[in-house]
């Protein structure tokens, strides 16, 4: 299988002269959800912008669907890879909640029936249909990060990624993030980035691992958060419940739900 | 003694018919840690807001009732008075930021030079502060040439570095890391055992567990309930009626109840947890 997106030797530095990104390698394969973790400041965002071309490479290449990013206008790229921002408040800046999410397919030349389809599938999508009169502005940041997302999903992109789309949200929010992010895998290939170890336990197919600058690893879930090496090097740290089931002896060491902790118990206690 | 006392206290944004927050009836005791929780949307943000007078100073609307902070009415005192007691901080950093400074350390210092702070001491403090929330390798850029989780340290320091008597914050680590997290809720508790009254609406239940002394629960705008913290935490009817879910050790301990495996009282803490599990082992 082809790679959707291929990051070879990438080296990025910010004017700033802050080097965000050195010598990536990785391959993410098309409807698989991907998620990247890592502390603050170890270059996810950085990374992830250069997927939508928002950043091109100092050094190396990113191809996506087989193309340079440097030879796609942004235009161009925003048709295969929607990026959704980590704080909505960067993103938003139309008056209607309706306008706000038509305003990319249009941008992309989406007109008559196929735009009113889009969005109005995008906003019943993410649960929003009936919030579009609203003013983007005066809802929550639960639905404020909801219609940042069918922003991007109404302009049908390949790949969605999503820039810590549980952050500030209440636990009805991050379900409703995590059952979109289930429907979106369906049609799309998904890239999330979150410090949520149980949202990214529950919906990732991979987990990439930033640490300073750098992928350190890539593999499942379940291999991640017993990689402890690694997790006490980054300062990340497993599911409670992985790190409860850790603690007993015997038990295996990635245990990731309450559910199958308490089978685990089960059959210890037998 | 109160140092902050919310007396049918109501608030209605402009151009509204609804009051955002409905009939607060409130006291916090001076160096009380108090948690306030609640479902997104409930007017916990709104309610964080009031204390330094954002509400109505900042945002037009109505107020009815009362709202007194350490000595001050809210409604006849300008936010300039409330901001030398009360420091706020922001789930979003951009709102924090001020961009007065090019850079971290100059941010820092910015409000520090607004009240006269003698030179020294504010390098003293900002040199203490960098130290304390770990922005050693970026003090010298610009706070907007940062990732998110960076900025938002830089809002948290930027407030504690005021040295505020009454803290409030309102999901101040959203987009911290878990080294992040535990940083500032540590220095929170250093803080509150300092006697600093703090105010904390969070999600984070397990931190609050571990931390507060009485937990707020506001819902549809009306202040539903406030008691110890183990007792609102561990009373499952009344989260879920209020549309929260309990922490992940208290879902667990439901769990092994349910199949059997553990008798014994709800638990709510990693250390609740850990001896449970123990028990359960051991059978
Ligand atoms: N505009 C900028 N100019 C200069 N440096 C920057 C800029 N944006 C980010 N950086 C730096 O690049 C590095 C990587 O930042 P990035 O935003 O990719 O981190 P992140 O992993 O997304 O972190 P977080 O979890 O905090 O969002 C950090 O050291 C950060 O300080
Ligand atoms: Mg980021």
């Amino acid at each position: 299988m082809t790679p959707i997106i291929k990051a070879s030797k990438v080296t990025f530095t910010y004017p700033a002269k802050v080097t965000a990104l050195r010598d990536i390698n990785l391959e993410l394969n098309e409807d698989e959800v991907t998620a990247i973790i890592g502390q603050n400041g170890s270059g996810k965002t950085t990374l992830v912008k250069h997927f939508n071309g928002l950043l091109k490479p100092t050094k190396g290449e990113v191809l996506v669907e087989g193309k340079d990013t440097r030879d796609l206008t942004t235009a161009q790229l925003s048709k295969i890879v929607g990026y959704v921002f980590q704080d909505p408040d960067d993103q938003l800046f139309m008056s209607k909640v309706y306008e706000e999410v038509a305003f990319g397919p249009k941008n992309l030349g989406f007109k008559g029936k196929e735009l009113k389809s889009s969005v109005k599938n995008a906003l019943k999508m993410v649960g929003l249909w009936e919030s579009r009169k609203k003013h983007p502005l005066d809802m929550n940041l639960n639905d404020k990060k909801l219609v940042t997302m069918a922003s991007i999903i109404a302009m049908k992109p390949d790949v969605i990624i999503l820039d810590e789309p549980t952050n500030g949200q209440d636990h009805q929010g991050i379900v409703k993030v995590e059952s979109l992010i289930n429907k979106l895998r369906k049609e799309h290939t998904v890239i999330i980035i979150s410090h949520n170890m149980e949202l990214v336990s529950k919906v990732a197919d991979r987990v990439v691992m930033m640490y300073d600058s750098r992928v350190i690893f890539e593999g499942s879930p379940k291999k991640a958060f017993t990689k402890k090496k690694l997790l006490n090097k980054t300062y990340l740290k497993p599911p409670l419940i992985t790190q409860l089931g850790q603690g007993v002896k015997g038990m295996p060491s990635d245990v990731l739900t309450i559910n199958e902790l308490v089978k685990e118990l089960q059959k210890v206690s037998k | 003694m109160a140092i902050v006392k919310f007396k049918d206290f109501s608030w209605t944004y402009q151009g509204y018919k609804k009051p955002t927050l409905r009939n607060i009836n409130l006291s916090v005791k001076e160096g009380e840690f108090l948690g306030v929780i609640g479902r997104v949307g409930s007017g916990r943000s709104t309610f964080c807001m009031t204390m330094l007078g954002l509400i109505p100073h900042f945002f037009p609307g109505r107020i009815k009732g009362e709202l007194v902070v350490d000595g001050l009415s809210v409604e006849e005192s300008s936010i300039a008075e409330l901001s030398t007691r009360v420091g706020l901080i922001f789930q979003s950093p951009d709102t924090q930021l001020t961009g007065a400074g090019t850079t971290v350390e100059e941010e820092l210092a910015f409000g520090l030079e607004n009240l006269g702070v003698p030179q020294k001491e504010m390098n003293k403090r900002v040199k203490k502060m960098v130290k304390l929330i770990g922005l050693e390798s970026f003090r010298n850029r610009s706070p907007f040439e940062l990732s998110g989780g960076q900025q938002q340290k830089v809002a948290i320091a930027s407030v504690l570095i005021m040295q505020p008597r009454i803290l409030v914050l309102d999901e101040p680590t959203a987009q911290l890391d878990p080294l992040g997290t535990s940083q500032v809720f540590d220095l929170i508790k250093k803080l509150a055992k300092k006697g600093i009254t703090i105010i904390l609406n969070t999600q984070k239940i397990n931190y609050l567990a571990e931390f507060a002394d009485r937990v707020a629960i506001l819902n549809k705008n009306k202040l539903v309930k406030v008691d110890k913290a183990r007792k609102i935490l561990t009373d499952v009817k009344l989260l879920r009626r209020n549309g929260i879910i309990p922490s992940v050790y208290t879902q667990l301990s439901e769990q092994l109840i349910k199949e059997g495996l553990y008798k014994g009282s709800l638990c709510l803490t990693l250390g609740d947890a850990k001896k449970m599990i123990k028990k359960v082992v051991k059978k």
